[in-house]
């Protein structure tokens, strides 16, 4: 669907509002050839049969009316048009951040986040010009010219032709200008997502922008970027305003010709046209009237003129906001049944292969199960895979070939939502979101109270710190946690997971970050929480694996060795050779 | 009005392109209305004197509306053109004026603010500044001096004229702007808030998809941004009705003009007072006058918005940087030895000191450790080494100068920072770890990621160094984007040298060969370590424990084992923004 057909689809999301403006504009077009028509004759009546203030006060009554009725029409029509818009936007937004989460996280990993900002907030409020304005023109350049076209025709037929001849040179003018303003249209969204996209990465790195003394050559940067910018909108606004001078200057010409073809006639001058073309005589009355309608008639056009770049903007918006859109969640059927297995889950991976890209296996034919209740642990280099097994096991990547099952039932058949309301995840750099403590620790079980957040806390060995700040589990927590060490992030992200109270529990590098004693508090709250729990924990330290019912170690996508930590010690195959790298350290924890 | 009298001046620079602005856009309008006038004179002259049967010029009349005709045209065009182009200058150096102030907050004071937020600022607050300038300077100018030229140009007809013509310009160009003015103030300021909080809520809910997803609360995010956005669109709803009205109202005022006009006219013409023609060309000026006023209150409306984005602006701006910098040149010193003496330090309403009383020396070319529970004071430490917080007693000296006695740039230009936790920036991998050095040959680039163990796996890349890394990209694991920043950290050759758990999350195998690299790299530099795990630290000099701010013991390795004894005590606190 071209970006065209499809914003005209999103007509509906409109609602009446959209029908009701070209209704209301209509009306108001209507009004005013009345009142010029009135105007006109108060005038002729002033100026020509001698009228005096009482002769023509019926006429200024009514004038009064006009101008009471079209100053309603013109307030309702701009709150109408106003709404049209707003609904469409306000609807457009929340489908477009849904269907971002439908996509997930796979998808948003190869996109710049500052773009997308760009496109859920400045993007969807561009649509307001293709709704509030432009589609509005359209319709009524196809209704006002015309009414009145037909009200002066029968005045002064000679002046009707000038009007209708002149005016296809207005949208043909337009185009001719306008023909590469799409392309510079695109190009201004796109130095606009760019530059927001820039800032975003800017403001979140500029701490390490700041250790490496690259903060102030950033400035320069910064300037260029906005004079791109810059650039690129003033070349769409040199367009805009070329167009509509020239649309200016054709309605200033129909306008001077009518004034000159009646002015003519009425001062009694041969009007320069061909002999054989009967000249109709005009009165005063007519003349004015005709001549106040001029501008009339010229008004929709340009007025679509101007709103054709609102069209232009809205298109650009729009192409982005359709990339999104059109773009098909990695499984395209989801699965629909509720999990059927109950607690304590089993998962078993059958084969699975994974590729991030063609050519490149992630996961090269993994086939292993973590029986119901048993704690699994999975080891490797970084870059083997691990974090790919934890991503599979969440839903967020579908395999490539091969498949997951959960008790007897293929994940692909689940219905997601209901699969992860089993789960429990701390990921390598957990997220906190703007709110409290406590709102964080919710995250998961936003309706429990707060004695269960603060035993969460407690088993995740978070209580100590936060009952230490001033306001306990009401501090408000910054971005990624800003105002808190790495260690207390993550101890908070553990408060989350044992609040969430899920049957199967996976825990991603989730004692990175501790100190050692702090460590082996939260591993006892981990040992806690695996009773009657199924748990992928992925370790770097080997200490925090060693208790698991069964490790798997992995590399470059596949499993090289799986058994107990003492069978795999004197196995002497890759993971004796990370418990002798790791030296000292592994002693110290056999302790 | 402080805010209109600081915005003011950032617009000072403009001055020219605004005088030239205004006198295009005066112009333009008085093209327009003898345009409009003289048409209306033109035709019912020509009528009068054709009923009349007696000659008139109508060459000078004629030439009037062309040339009038033409300068509306070409004014209104250049007008336009000059001031936007203006405007976008003004945005422009405006963005980079305002990231000049943010810069030297980072990281202490913009703790509390969200990314969101800021990029809201320097992207959606300063364009709204736009609107100060297009609709508001210049449109001010343009209506004062057509509505005194107006004003003269009636009194030459009638008193009365002029008063009628006055009162109704005056009213929808004072009256209505107050008014919109007042009604878009509350309005105004949501906005700025909400677009704010709209742009932290999408990037929480872009960025922290994954956990959103995972327990439950994207439905929440995605209700919550729903409804900031609606509440958002009903606050522009609520000024788009206003706007309706007040556009309303202006039409209506020239309306009413007109129509007092007539009410005065009429009888003018009667007593002959009034030539006819005249009285056509008055109806026609007095609708087109209000031209002059119509962008009022929507640009008066709009001032609410504009102005709680300056105050938005200016907030960060007046913004104290948590360390100043000093009025003297940075010292340069010969030796990099490191001394803390006596240092406390407690963040703004902390319920206790995150350091005090630490000391501690660092002669050049040695390396100590410092160790700690999370929460001890060690991240304290380096961010006060950084001169990202300034100590509240006690000093830190570099080769025997104060650290406050440099510049920040200057003084960080001698440390390098190996951590996990920088930010990797949306670029190639090159690009990344060109930051540290935009210099850097390709052979010192590949030193460097051999030293962190990084370079076999690049090398492997399709596009080797100049793959993508994109915010968290697909192809580096969390592992692997952690020692691009090593990397990063080790290309910066400074003296000294700053570990913060460097291998933290790495494998063991990773963690050793990253180990031995960084001893061979450590010869000749000072080197401060951090971390909780206090075993493996045979490789340093001396060792400080820290637990709750305070010094548990300091002295060689040996002390380490009673130390830890002692931490183990029950405690009860920390508070340690990183």
């Amino acid at each position: 669907m071209s970006v065209n057909a499809w914003l005209k689809s999103q007509r509906p999301l409109a609602g009446t509002a959209l029908i009701l403006t070209v209704w209301l504009n209509t009306a108001n077009g209507l009004l005013a050839v009345a009142q010029a028509w009135v105007l006109a004759v108060i005038l002729d009546a002033v100026i020509f049969k001698s009228a005096g203030l009482a002769d023509v006060q019926p006429w200024l009554w009514a004038l009064l009316a006009l101008f009471g009725a079209r100053a309603l029409i013109v307030w309702f029509a701009e709150r109408s048009a106003f709404e049209a818009a707003a609904s469409v936007r306000a609807t457009l937004r929340d489908r477009l951040h849904r269907h971002l989460q439908r996509l997930g996280p796979s998808y948003l990993s190869g996109q710049r986040s500052g773009a997308l900002v760009e496109t859920l907030t400045k993007g969807i409020d561009d649509l307001e010009g293709y709704y509030a304005r432009f589609l509005p023109a359209m319709t009524l350049v196809m209704i006002l010219p015309l009414a009145i076209l037909t009200a002066v025709m029968p005045m002064d037929w000679l002046a009707g032709l000038v009007l209708l001849f002149t005016a296809p040179l207005i949208p043909l003018f337009m185009i001719l200008i306008g023909s590469g303003a799409e392309v510079r249209n695109q190009r201004q969204w796109k130095q606009l997502a760019r530059m927001s996209a820039h800032f975003l990465d800017v403001i979140q790195g500029l701490t390490t922008l700041k250790l490496f003394g690259a903060s102030r050559r950033e400035v320069a940067v910064i300037a260029r970027v906005s004079d791109d910018y810059r650039h690129s909108t003033m070349q769409v606004l040199r367009v805009a305003f070329l167009s509509s001078a020239v649309l200016e200057f054709f309605a200033s010409v129909g306008i001077a010709i009518v004034a000159v073809l009646i002015g003519f006639r009425l001062y009694g001058l041969a009007v320069p046209v061909p002999t054989w073309i009967p000249i109709p005589d005009v009165t005063y009355l007519q003349g004015f009237f005709v001549l106040m309608l001029a501008p009339e008639f010229y008004a929709p056009l340009r007025n679509l003129g101007t709103q054709y770049h609102a069209r232009m903007g809205a298109v650009a918006a729009a192409e982005q906001l359709i990339q999104v859109l059109d773009t098909q969640p990695t499984q395209i059927n989801p699965g629909t049944e509720p999990l059927a297995a109950t607690r304590p889950l089993g998962v078993r991976f059958e084969s699975v292969r994974f590729s991030y890209e063609p050519g490149r296996e992630a996961l090269d034919g993994l086939s292993f199960e973590i029986p119901p209740g048993q704690r699994l642990a999975l080891v490797g280099t970084s870059g083997a895979g691990k974090t790919t097994v934890v991503n599979l096991l969440l839903g967020f990547l579908v395999p490539t070939e091969g498949r997951l099952l959960i008790g007897e039932q293929a994940l692909a058949d689940i219905d997601l939502e209901d699969w992860r309301r089993h789960l429990a995840w701390v990921p390598q750099q957990p997220r906190l979101f703007q709110g409290t403590i406590a709102d964080n620790i919710r995250l998961g079980r936003p309706e429990a109270d707060l004695d269960a957040v603060r035993k969460a806390a407690q088993r995740a060995r978070a209580a100590e710190f936060i009952d230490a700040l001033p306001l306990g589990y009401d501090s408000p927590v910054g971005e990624r946690g800003a105002g808190l060490s790495g260690g207390q992030i993550q101890r908070i992200a553990l408060a989350r997971a044992f609040l969430r109270d899920a049957p199967l529990v996976v825990l991603d590098e989730a004692t990175a970050n501790l100190d050692p004693e702090s460590e082996r508090l939260v591993q006892e709250g981990i040992d806690e929480l695996a009773r009657d729990r199924t748990l992928l924990v992925i370790a770097h330290r080997l200490a925090t694996v060693r208790r698991a019912d069964r490790i798997l170690v992995l590399d470059r996508g596949r499993i090289v060795e799986q058994g107990t930590h003492t069978e795999l010690a004197q196995a002497g195959g890759l993971y004796a050779r990370m418990i002798a790298a790791h030296g000292p350290r592994a002693h110290r924890s056999e302790d | 009005m402080n805010e209109l009298h600081r915005l003011w001046q950032l617009f000072q620079p403009y001055r020219t392109w605004m005088l030239f602005g205004t006198l295009a856009a005066i112009l333009t309008l008085l093209a327009n209305v003898t345009l409009i006038a003289a048409a209306g004179w033109f035709l019912t002259a020509m009528a009068a004197a054709g009923v009349a049967g007696v000659s008139m010029n109508y060459f000078t009349p004629a030439a009037l509306i062309r040339g009038s005709a033409m300068i509306r045209t070409a004014g209104r065009y250049s007008e336009r053109l000059v001031n936007h182009e203006a405007t976008f200058r003004l945005i422009a150096s405006l963005r980079v004026w305002f990231y000049q102030h943010l810069e030297p907050l980072a990281p202490a004071r913009l703790q509390q603010y969200h990314s969101g937020d800021l990029l809201s600022r320097i992207r959606a607050d300063i364009d709204a500044l736009d609107s100060f300038y297009v609709r508001v300077l210049v449109p001010v100018a343009v209506a004062n001096v057509s509505i005194l030229l107006f004003t003269i140009f009636l009194l030459f007809y009638h008193p009365l004229l002029a008063l009628s013509g006055l009162t109704f310009l005056a009213l929808a160009g004072v009256g209505l702007p107050i008014w919109s003015q007042a009604r878009g103030l509350a309005p105004g300021r949501r906005i700025a808030e909400d677009e704010g909080a709209l742009r932290a809520a999408v990037i929480d809910g872009i960025q922290g998809m994954a956990e959103l997803t995972l327990y439950g609360a994207a439905e929440r995010q995605a209700q919550r941004i729903d409804s900031l956005s609606r509440r958002l669109i009903a606050d522009q709803t609520r000024l788009a009705s206003d706007h309706g009205l007040t556009q309303a109202a202006v039409g209506l005022c020239a309306s009413l003009s007109l129509w007092v006009l007539l009410w005065i006219a009429i009888p003018l013409v009667d007593d002959g007072r009034l030539m006819p023609p005249q009285l056509a060309m008055l109806a026609l000026f007095t609708l087109a006058s209000f031209e002059a006023v119509a962008p009022l209150p929507q640009a008066f409306q709009m001032l609410g918005r504009t102005l709680a984005a300056a105050h938005r602006l200016f907030d960060i701006v007046d913004t104290e940087p948590a360390v100043a910098e000093p009025d003297t040149p940075s010292p340069r010193p010969e030796r990099f030895d490191i001394e803390f003496t006596d240092l406390s330090f407690a963040y703004p309403n902390a319920p206790r000191p995150a350091l005090s009383g630490i000391r501690l020396q660092v002669p050049q070319g040695t390396r100590a450790a410092v160790i700690g529970a999370t929460g001890s004071g060690k991240s304290t430490l380096f961010n006060l080494l950084l001169r990202f917080w300034a100590p509240d007693s006690g000093r830190i000296r570099i080769g025997g100068h104060d650290i406050l006695d440099f510049h920040g740039d200057d003084l960080r230009r001698h440390i390098a920072v190996v951590s996990q936790h920088t930010h990797l920036f949306d670029a190639t991998i090159r690009e990344n770890l060109l930051l540290a050095d935009p210099e850097a040959s390709q052979d010192a680039i590949e030193a460097a990621c051999r030293v962190a163990q990084i370079h076999d796996f690049i090398a492997e890349l399709p596009e080797s160094y100049d793959t993508w890394v994109g915010e968290t990209g697909v192809r580096l694991s969390g592992g692997q984007g952690r020692r691009i920043a090593v990397a990063r950290a080790l290309l910066k050759d400074a003296p000294i040298l700053l570990l913060d758990e460097p291998t933290e999350g790495l494998d063991a195998a990773t963690e050793r060969d990253l180990m031995q690299a960084l001893d061979k790299l450590m010869a000749g530099r000072t080197v401060l370590l951090i971390t909780h795990r206090p075993a493996g630290l045979d490789w340093v000099d001396q060792v400080l424990v820290l637990d709750q701010g305070r010094e548990l013991a300091r002295g060689d390795v040996s002390v380490i084992p009673t130390a830890m004894q002692a931490a183990l005590l029950p405690r009860h606190t920390e508070v340690e923004p990183t």
